[in-house]
């Protein structure tokens, strides 16, 4: 190996990198799945019911209801409107508040009042709704509530909201994108465009090359690994033990996608191998957003031992001496993969040096 | 148009897609891990409110509230309901004092214990005392002065929800139909680039025997996996002809999506770029599936939305042909458009 020769294809790499699609894409892709997954985990995932109201005559019970931490509530200006938005899900309950509404239950005149149910609403929501909405008029005409409650919280762990349970997906595929993508995709253009074999036959070895691509893929992977967890401002009290966690993974990103590009002979394939694979790289981060499924089964996928530190880290605040564990058996998948890409190198013939 | 040529170019794509063996190997694999995944997710809704009660004495308002979505269990004693909470058993344990009684008539207020495990979200807490005060008004005789009436909109599911991984089915499918887009996409751009579709069209193959065969391909391995897919998880058993004829349609559009990629495309960089581009939109009604409420009108403009519409209603829902026919005749006339304008554009790029 020449660290000279690396330098050089590494500096060609950083030069034409910013031409080639998939160092754009993997580039603006992170950002744009991060900025997209907090808007939708942000609201659509938020498990609170929803109450529709349609107010004809300006009571205080719309102010009231939207104070509420325990339901959504959103304003609708018709009743068709309102129908529209339970029909669809938008709501899980929609009422109609009468033009006199707050003088009729303030007189004590028995007032009725519609309500529109979704049909595929929880059960649990309805149940919520109603009470949160009987409470509210309760509040309304000057009842007192007879008990005083005392929430008392058993243990110490905490609920994790969608957002913090999507995060590692998206540090994943931060990773991923440009760790795996560009180094496998750029030696298999090289493959089918024929220079990986100009560029051997120079004082360059496909060893230099290997590296200066790996190297490429392992800067743009921290690189947008950091930004992503600057962006959700998931950078915790270590940020060194972070970066140094990050850069682990992305060596690993880079080494699958050297092992994708010493292996594989075009793009399709290189793509049929992400459609497959990419869910089974992808596992650990769907499996932490579900805490239904049994965690252990994380452990089996290797990127387990990359992503749960980094989670450990930025949203546990942990330090090293939990997280060395997981980080020592990273390092050792990092040297395995090492040694199954020179194997693989020396075994293909294309390569043979 | 000539059938056995066409044959033989369809035998020659998928006896050379199959010949690799790699490649048919990762499909079925991608296919078995999308399954995988649909049944580790959960298979039911826990749609109630679980609710332990520890009460010295009797309440019937508390004891006797049991309507749809909540479950009130009496408990024998507070440690028991300590235990229940820590192990999830209940979403909350509420403790009475056992001078509540003495209180409501005194007219004082007793202070009501509600023991939470760590991870309920703050919004079921509040809801929890939302509920007991409610409870509370009732129990003191404290009278409601309005009448609720309820109107339910849609199929009633109280009871009979629909968990997160049938949901996501037509999500799982779709997402296996529209990846053919890449494949088609490319399989066309390669042709061109390598200038093997001009070696084609020198013998007796014409351009349409090409795009037809090519259309058949990929066609072909869309709906397969698609239908293999919905076949195993059970997303078959209500409805299978329309839930068919919907993957089918839903095939040829993406085919017909393709012919437009590997028309805008010059290699595979830029096959990737264009199909991003339609993947994603044509991925947006599925995920209005997932969120319903999430998407609006609009969504109805993309043509992947009667697709997903379709096998949804159909599996989920049992819906009939007289439900879904408008879906299936819009999605026709989208896939006749797109495979038109694919073709048109291929032709002019090959001319």
């Amino acid at each position: 190996m020449s660290l000279k020769h690396v330098g050089i294809l590494l500096g060609k790499e950083l030069w034409q990198g910013p031409k080639n699609f998939i160092f754009v894409w993997a580039l603006v892709m992170p950002i744009i799945i991060s900025l997209v997954v907090s808007l939708i985990f942000g609201t659509l995932f938020n498990e609170k019911p929803k109450l529709g109201v349609v107010d004809e005559g300006g009571s205080q019970l719309v102010a009231m209801a939207e104070q509420l931490p325990s339901v959504i509530t959103k304003e609708y200006g018709s009743v068709a409107e309102i129908k529209q938005a339970v029909e669809s899900g938008a709501v899980d309950v929609g009422m109609v508040l009468p033009a006199d509404f707050d003088s009729s239950v303030m007189q004590g005149e028995e007032t009725e009042l519609v309500t529109y149910i979704w049909g595929e609403s929880l059960a649990k929501n309805r149940t919520i709704l109603g009470v949160t909405i009987a409470n509210l008029v309760r509040e309304l005409t000057g009842q007192e509530a007879p008990v005083e409650i005392e929430a008392i919280t058993l243990g110490d762990e905490v609920s994790i909201p969608w957002n913090d349970r999507v995060l590692p997906l998206v540090v994943l595929m931060a990773v991923l994108l440009g760790g795996l993508t560009l180094p496998s995709a750029s030696v298999i253009d090289e493959k089918e465009k024929k220079t990986l074999e100009a560029l051997v036959i120079t004082p360059a070895s496909i060893g230099d090359v290997f590296i200066a691509k790996g190297l490429m893929g392992v800067i743009l992977s921290l690189f947008m690994g950091v930004v992503i967890l600057v962006l959700n401002q998931a950078f915790g009290t270590e940020p060194a033990l972070l970066i140094s966690v990050l850069a682990l993974g992305a060596i690993m990103a880079a080494e699958i996608g050297l092992l994708c590009g010493a292996l594989i002979k075009d793009i399709t394939t290189l793509f049929a191998v992400w459609k497959a694979g990419g869910i089974l790289l992808f596992g650990p981060a769907i499996i932490y957003m579900f805490p239904q499924i049994p965690q252990w089964i994380g452990k089996l996928f290797p990127t387990y031992y990359f992503l749960q530190p980094i989670i450990a880290i930025s949203q546990g605040g942990s330090g090293w001496s939990d997280i060395a564990t997981n980080v020592f058996i990273l390092v050792g998948l990092d040297l395995i993969l090492v040694g199954v890409v020179v194997f693989a190198l020396r075994r293909t013939r294309q390569f043979a040096v | 148009m000539n059938l056995r040529i066409i044959g033989a170019l369809v035998a020659k794509d998928l006896s050379l897609f199959f010949r690799n063996r790699f490649f048919a190997l990762i499909t079925v694999l991608g296919l078995v891990v999308y399954m995988v995944i649909y049944f580790i997710m959960p298979k039911a809704v826990n749609e109630n409110l679980e609710i332990g009660l520890y009460a010295p004495v009797v309440l019937p308002a508390f004891e006797q509230m049991q309507e749809e979505g909540l479950e009130i269990e009496v408990i024998e004693s507070e440690e028991l309901l300590k235990e229940g909470v820590t192990e999830g058993q209940y979403v909350a344990g509420v403790v009475l004092p056992a001078d509540i009684m003495e209180d409501f008539m005194s007219g004082q207020k007793p202070k009501i214990s509600v023991y939470f495990a760590p991870d309920v979200p703050e919004e079921i807490r509040d809801a929890v005392g939302v509920l007991i005060r409610e409870l509370a008004y009732q129990q003191t005789g404290q009278a409601l002065t309005i009448e609720i009436t309820e109107e339910i909109l849609g199929p009633d599911l109280a009871g009979m929800q629909i968990p997160p991984r049938d949901r996501m089915r037509p999500l799982f499918a779709v997402l296996l139909i529209m990846m053919e887009t890449f494949g088609m996409a490319n399989l066309i751009s390669e042709e061109v680039e390598r200038r093997t579709i001009n070696a084609l069209l020198v013998t007796p193959v014409s351009v349409k025997d090409l795009f037809f065969a090519k259309g058949i391909t990929g066609v072909s391995l869309a709906f397969v996996q698609a239908a293999l897919f919905m076949a195993i998880i059970g997303g078959m058993s209500r409805q299978p002809l329309i839930i068919l004829t919907a993957l089918l349609l839903g095939a040829v559009l993406v085919t017909g999506a393709g012919f437009i990629v590997a028309a805008l495309s010059k290699g595979f960089m830029s096959v990737l770029a264009w199909g991003m581009i339609i993947l994603i939109i044509l991925f947006i009604p599925a995920f209005g599936i997932m969120f319903p409420g999430a998407v609006t009108g609009w969504v109805k403009a993309i043509p992947s939305y009667y697709l997903v519409d379709t096998v949804h209603r159909a599996s989920n829902f049992g819906a009939g042909w007289g439900d879904v026919w408008y879906n299936l005749v819009v999605l026709l006339g989208a896939d006749l458009a797109l495979a038109w304008i694919g073709i048109m554009a291929l032709r002019r790029k090959l001319r």
